[in-house]
């Protein structure tokens, strides 16, 4: 951790390639369908030839720039531009509507930014000590981890309980048709060839939260997103202030983040969501979570970035990759000839440390670079005619979704998805509880088969669910989240009465 | 979330929903008996039972207690149907005719769906032209860029 590695992040090169990442990053993660694992995936030829932590540095940036981009289209389109910034449009979207998207925009800059920080700076003060944390989590973990995720189901849902849960299992039961991944099961194909191949994530996600928009914007003359008479810049000075007044959620949203991010095949959609269900649980009364509230953008925009450094924690040090964008900067790692490891902050200590540096610096010019292009983006998405806006972000989500695994069948089930949304949203089972079970159902059913086959085995089924002290943590914690809320409505319930 | 306008419609439609639920929970649960593993069955038939219960008590509560919320609401239906149809229309015909005459299909139907003032010549030639301009736009970017093999 010399400081000769720091300024050997700051060369002229390292800085263009950290900027020029950042920006690529975040335009290509504004795109639905397009998310940081292509990104990385078509730039990494162009960092063979570059050295081993330049290389890094480039790519790192692209992945942090990626996520953060991400919510442009959640707050401006109500469409995630990448699973990690589902969350952000439960609030993004309805500021955006009411008149605050630049405001939304601005406060997903400065949370990025802040989470990306935190992330960074684990990995470069507490890489070794926290990599354990990856290996302390077991199937069983895994499965109450999203167990605590589906638990926002209930704040997400409120006066249709019910409803949300139905929703939820259905997302659930989505996830699980094509090839069952623990046997090769078919299953709930019903013959049909089309959905062999499943819902993928990312074309259900556009289906589901894009499409449903488009059908409403079409049917009124209304304006698309409220604009303000005199069109301001984006809100720079106002963001900062809310920022800094939700230091706590913002530092307890970038922790969540990191850790989860450590924890291979979990991700930034699982760190969002459970930063954004702890910010909604420990929240004021009068924060309206859902219809427009800045600490739910806070919560999700830190913990999805912040699980960029988080992810590289096993990378590096383990050569676990935690994201599908680790494992090609892993690979990038590999063609370079640098071996990932215990070992490898000691034998290849220049590469690793310029490279957190290079992170660093590139965390910190998605500040001014990110507001830039978020003030450009607002503009330009509130100005443009709804009779083109329409049409162009329907012509995106049919190339977003081809793109991903270049198939048709793909894009009429996001098409279809999302008409069966619209249709249903109309009736109070809303989409994201479909998109948090279709999200989090994998990784469900992958911890409770694993861990139902590993307790028999063991013959301690109990043992095995409910016995392990971190499983005890997430239950307590899902209990808490799930009690809470129940609890504080009926005592402000009988506080009215005896006002009354 | 889009806006969901009170209407009468609201607690038949509710209870049509639950009704639907609960159908593809039964439907779920009867495929999961032609799996041959185990391990296959167990996730998605406590789902489907879950989907189940918890549609069918909304069906119950909703039945009991009706309610107005939700409706399909106000707003034109040509234009939601065109928008459909047309995005429909446009992926269906991409393996036939290509991803621009198919994108164009889409993006035309999108337009005159979402046009709502009125159409001069100018406002033609300019949305037509923004269109063309969008979509090669992103054709170039996905097929020389990002390399995804576009039909």
């Amino acid at each position: 951790m010399e400081f000769g590695h720091f300024l050997s992040a700051l060369t002229p090169f390292n800085l263009v390639l950290a900027l020029f990442g950042v920006v690529a990053g975040t335009v290509v993660g504004s795109i639905p369908g397009l998310t940081a694992t292509m990104a990385l995936a078509v730039l990494v030829p162009i960092t063979f030839s570059m050295d081993p932590a330049s290389a890094l540095i480039l790519l790192g940036a692209i992945y942090t720039g990626a996520i953060y981009g991400g919510a442009y289209a959640a707050i401006l389109l109500n469409t995630p531009g990448t699973p990690s910034a589902i969350a952000t449009t439960f609030d993004g979207y309805p500021m955006a509507k009411r008149g605050d998207g630049d405001l939304a925009v601005a406060l997903a800059c400065f949370a990025s930014v802040v989470g990306g920080l935190v992330g960074a700076f684990s990995l470069l003060l507490l890489a070794p000590p926290l990599s354990k944390v990856a290996l302390a989590f077991g199937p069983i973990e895994y499965f109450w981890l999203s167990i605590f995720g589906l638990s926002l189901i209930a704040s997400l849902s409120t006066g249709n309980l019910m409803k949300g849960l139905a929703g939820g299992a259905f997302g659930m039961l989505l996830s699980t048709v094509g090839v069952a991944e623990v046997s090769a099961d078919i299953r709930l194909t019903f013959g049909s060839q089309m959905l062999v191949g499943g819902f993928g994530v990312i074309g259900a996600l556009i289906g589901l939260y894009c499409i449903p928009v488009l059908i409403d914007l079409v049917a009124t003359p209304d304006r698309h997103l409220k604009m303000e008479e005199d069109v301001r810049s984006v809100r720079i000075g106002e963001a900062f202030r809310i920022a800094a007044r939700s230091k706590i959620n913002l530092i307890r949203s970038s922790v969540i983040g990191t850790l989860i991010g450590i924890l291979p095949g979990a991700g930034g959609s699982v760190a969002g969501l459970v930063a954004y269900s702890e910010a909604k649980r420990t929240g004021k009364p009068h924060q309206k979570f859902g219809e427009g509230e800045p600490d739910g953008i806070l919560a999700t925009e830190s913990a999805n970035n912040a699980t960029v450094g988080g992810g590289f924690i096993p990378t590096l040090v383990l050569g676990i990759p935690g994201t599908p964008p680790d494992a090609i900067v892993l690979g990038a790692l590999l063609v370079q000839g640098v071996r990932t490891g215990p070992t490898m902050f000691s034998q290849s200590g220049s590469i690793v440390f310029t490279f957190i540096y290079g992170l660093l610096i590139a965390t910190v010019l998605m500040l001014p670079a990110g507001l830039l292009i978020g003030r450009y983006a607002y503009k330009s998405i509130v100005n443009i005619p709804k009779a083109v806006l329409v049409p162009t972000v329907g012509f995106m989500t049919i190339i977003g979704t081809f793109s991903i695994r270049n198939s048709v069948t793909d894009v009429i089930l996001m098409l279809g998805l999302g008409v069966f949304g619209w249709v249903v949203g109309r009736f109070g089972f809303a989409a994201s509880p479909i998109v948090l079970g279709l999200i989090l159902g994998p990784i469900a059913e992958q911890g409770f088969v694993q861990g139902w086959t590993i307790g028999s085995a063991t013959g301690n089924l109990f043992g095995m669910f409910f016995g392990r002290p971190i499983s005890q943590g997430i239950i307590a914690f899902t209990l808490i989240t799930l009690i809470l809320p129940l609890y504080t409505a009926r005592r402000r319930r009988r506080k009215e009465r005896e006002q009354t | 979330m889009p806006d969901h306008q009170r209407h009468p419609d609201g607690h038949i439609g509710s209870l049509v929903i639950s009704a639907l639920f609960v159908l593809m929970g039964i439907i779920a649960l009867y495929d999961t008996t032609g799996y041959s593993d185990r391990d296959s069955q167990v996730f998605p038939r406590t789902v489907a039972i879950m989907m189940i219960l918890t549609a069918g008590l909304s069906l119950i509560t909703r039945f009991l207690h009706p309610s107005d919320s939700g409706g399909f609401g106000t707003g034109t239906w040509w234009r939601r149907v065109l928008l459909v149809v047309a995005m429909f229309a446009g992926c269906l015909a991409i393996p036939h005719i290509g991803f621009l005459a198919s994108g164009a299909i889409a993006f035309a139907g999108g337009l005159i769906a979402a046009m709502h003032d009125r159409w001069t010549p100018i406002t033609a030639l300019l949305y037509a032209g923004c269109g063309a301009a969008v979509m090669i736009a992103f054709l170039a970017l996905f097929r020389y860029v990002l390399h995804v093999p576009l039909p």
